[in-house]
């Protein structure tokens, strides 16, 4: 399956993660989930980036919390809410919110 | 161009998660789709008339009711979930329908992509 | 031509802090009445997953009502049994708990349910969802 998931949150969800396997994964970081693709914690970046998948993350969520597409790891793309209303549609056949 | 159908059912003003659901049916909207946005659980708070915009809290009310009044948006409450906490008939904002949960699950059945936001 | 859709609810948070899983019991146990909204013969037949912490609605002996004058999990999940819903409840996670199955809601019998619970491997979980039109995280 083809499928997108929204992942709102930082801390949790790595049961769920660890064991989400589709033919085309996209992870589409929203809320606080954008603090995955620009934080690093003791130099690290999230493990979650070492899936393989596509990533993405909301611009206006990763803006509203202070950052800027500079601070993004270099795997994630950022996209508008108009961007990920195109991958819902054009991209994953099914979306899930975590 | 499709349907989608977004199931909310996290609370307004606090973990801005509703207002994703908005934001996101906005730019849906805008796109030429069309949305149905159920809202269950303490999501339908969303429904309730006299919301005030404070700049301190997240306001969707008037955001709502232009894309309801657009045509293209239609907003659905938990009849039993509003009741509950309630939210009677007479508390509805215009243009916000109100059913029961079976509502949400034929809304489903002709929506192309479908987004369950559950609550928090 | 009459259709099918199915719906896989996957329930992975735990009970009663938040009510993602009983809305999601309650949703999916509406099922019974959504053909009102559809064409003759159309139907949305929803799957039942309990994944990760998700787990823990399915144990036995919920006080809910005792304590809080609340409908428990228990209670759902049973009504859903009844229902002849499948409920699909992960094996690795079960065990990953320490839950035997005797600790575990797997039939109706005492309400006339004819259904059991399934404890299946994540794999059959995966297939599930594979399987179905829409997939609702709870």
């Amino acid at each position: 399956m083809k499928l997108g998931v929204f992942l709102s949150d930082f801390r949790t969800c790595s049961d769920v993660m660890d064991r989400l396997t589709a033919e085309k994964l996209g992870i589409i970081f929203v809320g606080n989930g954008v603090y995955n693709a620009a934080v690093k914690e003791g130099g690290k970046a999230s493990s979650l980036l070492d899936k393989k998948a596509d990533f993405y993350v909301l611009t206006e969520d990763l803006e509203t919390r202070g950052f800027t597409a500079a601070n993004l790891d270099s795997r994630v793309k950022s996209v508008t809410y108009g961007e990920v209303v195109d991958l819902i549609f054009n991209d994953y056949e099914k979306v899930i919110w975590l | 161009m499709g349907k989608l159908t977004i199931g909310c059912f996290s609370s307004l003003v606090g973990s801005l998660s509703l207002d994703f659901a908005v934001k996101l049916s906005e730019a849906a909207v805008q796109k030429g789709h069309k949305v149905d946005l159920w809202v269950s659980g303490n999501g339908t708070m969303l429904s309730k008339k006299g919301q005030k915009a404070f700049k301190d809290y997240s306001a969707l009310a008037k955001k709502v009711q232009e894309l309801i009044t657009g045509g293209n948006l239609q907003v659905t409450a938990c009849e039993a979930c509003a009741e509950a906490r309630g939210y009677n008939k007479e508390d509805t904002m215009e243009g916000v329908k109100r059913h029961s949960m079976d509502w949400y699950l034929a809304s489903t059945f002709s929506a192309n992509r479908v987004l369950h936001i559950g609550g928090d | 031509m009459a259709t099918t859709k199915k719906l896989g609810f996957v329930i992975r948070t735990m009970p009663y802090k938040i009510e993602g899983s009983r809305l999601a019991m309650t949703h999916a146990i509406s099922s019974q009445t959504v053909e009102i909204y559809l064409e003759d013969g159309d139907l949305v037949e929803p799957v039942v997953c309990f994944v990760g912490d998700g787990v823990l609605n399915c144990l036995r002996g919920q006080q809910a009502m005792k304590h809080y004058g609340l409908t428990s999990i228990e209670q759902h999940v049973k009504n859903s049994l009844l229902l002849d819903l499948n409920v699909l409840i992960c094996k690795e996670d079960v065990e990953k708990f320490g839950i035997s199955e005797e600790a575990l809601i797997m039939n109706a019998e005492d309400i006339g349910g004819e259904t059991n619970a399934k404890i299946v491997p994540y794999s059959e979980i995966q297939q599930a969802m594979e399987s179905v039109d829409h997939l609702l995280f709870c």
